[in-house]
């Protein structure tokens, strides 16, 4: 498998040599000096940015290059046992236009928040704890409490979020929303008694039939074991699941004008192979599979959303450089796909 | 006596099957998987063959591969012994001990990484390995191949299997290709996953239900081989003054000080001691001792921690690793007749 993987990635590699020279990829730094950047959402009908200043604690609206914080205060915890990341508010999306459904990465397991904010208005802000509404899945005898939500997805008046707790199922959970607060929050699909492998990190909806798409993170120790595996939304049945040969994959997203499917490998052990991938069909021995060819190279990528202009927004964290912060927002121009 | 008088019986019998082969070509061998395995990937430069399997386990089994000739690969993985070796550290030539348990070969072939801190990838690149490794078997691969080539047996056989003369890659890729054979399935586990409700005794149910849930096991021992080729930190030697870093030599990586591979829990009723550095004699102290919640440290993995199972969740436990876990059909081999 490892050799595959090799082969693999050095034939993609080479495609993209030659592909990048006669379609090059455009990106630009929309805002640096960020700390830990771990979600990023638009907002529907204004175009706004939003992204989730995860180290730093606050949900920050990009206004003029600048990011403004407009919901401040979050918890804040420590992940990972060196390389060591500060981490708060995680997953970010928008239910319809006025509210934005925060995934919680600050708490311990169990005692973590899904919360659900009205939208502060342009030059206002307001503390964490100011939701409408908030969920947590806490433990059972049996089964260990939830946290570190992060990835949402919303579909109708469900909400889809990757969780990181019980590392024995590997939860996607789903809230629900009704009259503009949560009214339901469970544990929903045990991804890893489905696949087999750690921890369901990247989410969202496949935009033609409603599926779930998950990015299967796998272990961070071990290179190329991330999976993309397809889910009912209905009934959390697997529909398919396919070996992509990325490391660590912490987004999924469709440029749904194109219906092509884009994801993020932040690869733990080996960061500066990290980077943007195409994902599409192909036959791997004979069987239904993925290829993922690289778009460009990033440092350790976090999140991603693709806007409706085909542009996708993409948090890293970066490297620090003296006292500047390594997190970065970026714009990129996806290649044309014909 | 016994011994020599079955070599000799064997090599003929050998010679008989690398005649028909030279006639029939090397067919790709058909591999049957137990009930509850995964489908094994077979790197595509090493096909198995019947001829190339024989070949291997004849190689796996021959002390002339030492040094001194006193020590095979099965000295230390021996069938009779879980394929581990029953010694905290187990012995090289010379007496030798080195600083690490003999890990079982059972279903190896799953795995990527090899060895308790993953320095060597897949089979192919662990086998020779041991053969040089001066406090292990002490054999360069210059004498290797002078030693194998001397063998008329195996110099027939590599031509017949691999076209070419006895040579150190080709003796890698023949180990591995056996080694792909030793696997472990079809445990009352896997008849009861497959429906079967009757498979495993109450007890043993009982602590199916303690290991996939309230003990986390499964968070680590995962999937169908009970490992999930990853390295963790659970605090094994933490309570002495130098513990083993592991994964870190290899990767300098702050977070894998102290992390180890997970290891396999199939026939785990046969493979002690246990742990990385053998310190464990039962799996009865093992579970005491995630029950406590490890030894701590700083890296120490975030799926260790106080579990407070009752006394009965920690006898049905053990009795799921005991009972569940091991297999009728466990990979018995014998010794094979080896080549003059
Ligand atoms: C002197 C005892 C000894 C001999 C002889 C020996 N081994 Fe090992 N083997 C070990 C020990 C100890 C380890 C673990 C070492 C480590 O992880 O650093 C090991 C690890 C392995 C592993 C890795 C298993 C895993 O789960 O990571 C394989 C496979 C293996 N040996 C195969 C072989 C083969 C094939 C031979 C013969 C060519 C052989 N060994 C000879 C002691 C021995
Ligand atoms: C955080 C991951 C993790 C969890 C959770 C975990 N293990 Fe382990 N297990 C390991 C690792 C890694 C090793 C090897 C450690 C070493 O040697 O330093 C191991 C070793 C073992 C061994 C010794 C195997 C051998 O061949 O030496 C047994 C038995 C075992 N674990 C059983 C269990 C049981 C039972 C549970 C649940 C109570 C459990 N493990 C939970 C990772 C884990």
């Amino acid at each position: 498998m490892q050799k595959l993987t090799c082969l693999f990635s050095l034939f993609t590699f080479m495609i993209v040599g030659s592909w990048v020279a006669a379609n090059e990829v455009v990106s630009e730094t929309v805002v640096s000096g960020l700390n830990n950047p771990c979600g990023v959402a638009i907002q529907p009908k204004t175009g706004h940015v939003f992204v989730a200043n995860s180290g730093a604690g606050t949900i920050c609206r990009i206004e003029n290059g600048k990011a403004v914080p407009v919901i401040t205060d979050f918890p804040i915890d420590v992940y990972g046992k060196g390389p060591k990341y500060n981490i708060g508010p995680l997953g970010l999306a928008f239910y319809g236009d006025g509210h934005l459904v925060v995934g919680g990465g600050g708490y311990k397991d169990g005692e973590e928040l899904l919360r659900l904010y009205e939208v502060p208005a342009v030059g206002s802000s307001i503390k964490a704890d100011a939701m409408v509404s908030s969920m947590k899945l806490a433990p059972t005898e049996e089964i260990k409490g939830e946290g570190n939500f992060y990835a949402v997805a919303v579909a109708g008046d469900s909400v889809f979020v990757s969780c990181n707790g019980d590392d024995t199922k590997g939860w996607v959970s789903k809230a629900t929303i009704k009259d503009g607060k949560f009214s339901g929050y469970a544990r929903n699909i045990a991804t890893k008694e489905a696949v087999e492998v750690d921890a369901p990190v990247g989410l969202t909806i496949d935009p033609k039939n409603g599926h779930i798409v998950v990015g299967q993170m796998g272990e961070i120790t071990v290179p190329g074991d991330g999976l993309l595996t397809f889910y009912s939304a209905g009934n959390g049945e697997m529909l398919a699941n396919f070996e992509t040969g990325l490391s660590d994959i912490t987004s999924v997203a469709y440029d749904t004008k194109s219906y092509q499917m884009y994801a993020l490998d932040f690869n733990w052990i080996d960061t500066k192979a990290g980077g943007l991938y195409h994902l599409t069909k192909a036959t791997v021995d004979g069987e239904p599979g993925v290829e993922c060819t690289k778009v460009m190279a990033l440092d350790k990528a976090t999140a991603m959303v693709i806007a409706s202009d085909g542009h996708a927004y993409v948090t890293v964290i970066g490297t620090a450089e003296g006292d500047q912060l390594g997190g970065k927002l970026l714009k990129i121009k996806l290649p044309e796909i014909e | 006596m016994k011994f020599k008088l079955n070599m000799g019986a064997g090599v003929f019998t050998g010679l008989l099957v690398i005649l028909a082969i030279g006639a029939m070509g090397n067919d790709d061998f058909k591999l049957e998987i137990p009930k509850g395995l995964k489908k094994l990937k077979i790197p595509r430069d090493n096909r198995l063959t019947l001829e190339k399997i024989q070949l291997g386990k004849q190689l796996y089994f021959d002390k002339r591969l030492s040094k001194d000739q006193t020590i095979s690969c099965a000295s230390c993985h021996d069938p009779n012994k879980g394929w581990s070796n029953g010694e905290t550290f187990a012995t090289g030539i010379d007496g030798q001990k080195g600083g690490r348990n003999s890990p079982t070969i059972i279903n190896s072939g799953y795995q990527v990484f090899q060895f308790w801190d993953g320095r060597a990838l897949h089979l192919e690149g662990q086998a020779l390995g041991p053969i040089q490794n001066p406090i292990e078997m002490g054999l360069s691969l210059d004498e290797l191949e002078k030693r194998l080539n001397g063998i008329e047996g195996y110099v027939l056989q590599f031509k017949n299997v691999f076209g070419n003369k006895p040579n150190s890659g080709d003796v890698a890729k023949a180990i591995a290709a056996f080694e792909r054979t030793v696997l472990s399935g079809n445990s009352p586990y896997d008849q009861y996953k497959d429906g079967d409700t009757k498979a495993l005794s109450e007890a043993a149910e009982r602590g199916r239900r303690v290991f996939f849930n309230k003990a986390q096991c499964s968070a680590c021992h995962a999937g169908s081989n009970f490992t999930d080729g990853a390295f963790h930190n659970i605090g094994i030697g933490f309570d002495g003054s130098s513990p083993d870093l592991g994964r870190f030599v290899e990767t300098q990586v702050e977070g894998d000080k102290g992390s180890f591979k997970t290891p396999t829990l199939r026939e785990i009723a046969r493979s002690g001691p246990y742990m990385h550095d053998g310190s464990f004699k039962t799996l009865e102290a093992i579970v005491d001792y995630y029950n406590k919640g490890g030894n701590a440290n700083p890296q120490l993995d975030e799926e260790i921690f106080e579990l407070n199972l009752t006394d009965q969740q920690k006898k049905d436990l053990i009795v799921f690793l005991k009972e569940g876990l091991s297999s009728a059909n466990y990979p018995t081999v014998d010794p094979p007749a080896l080549p003059k």
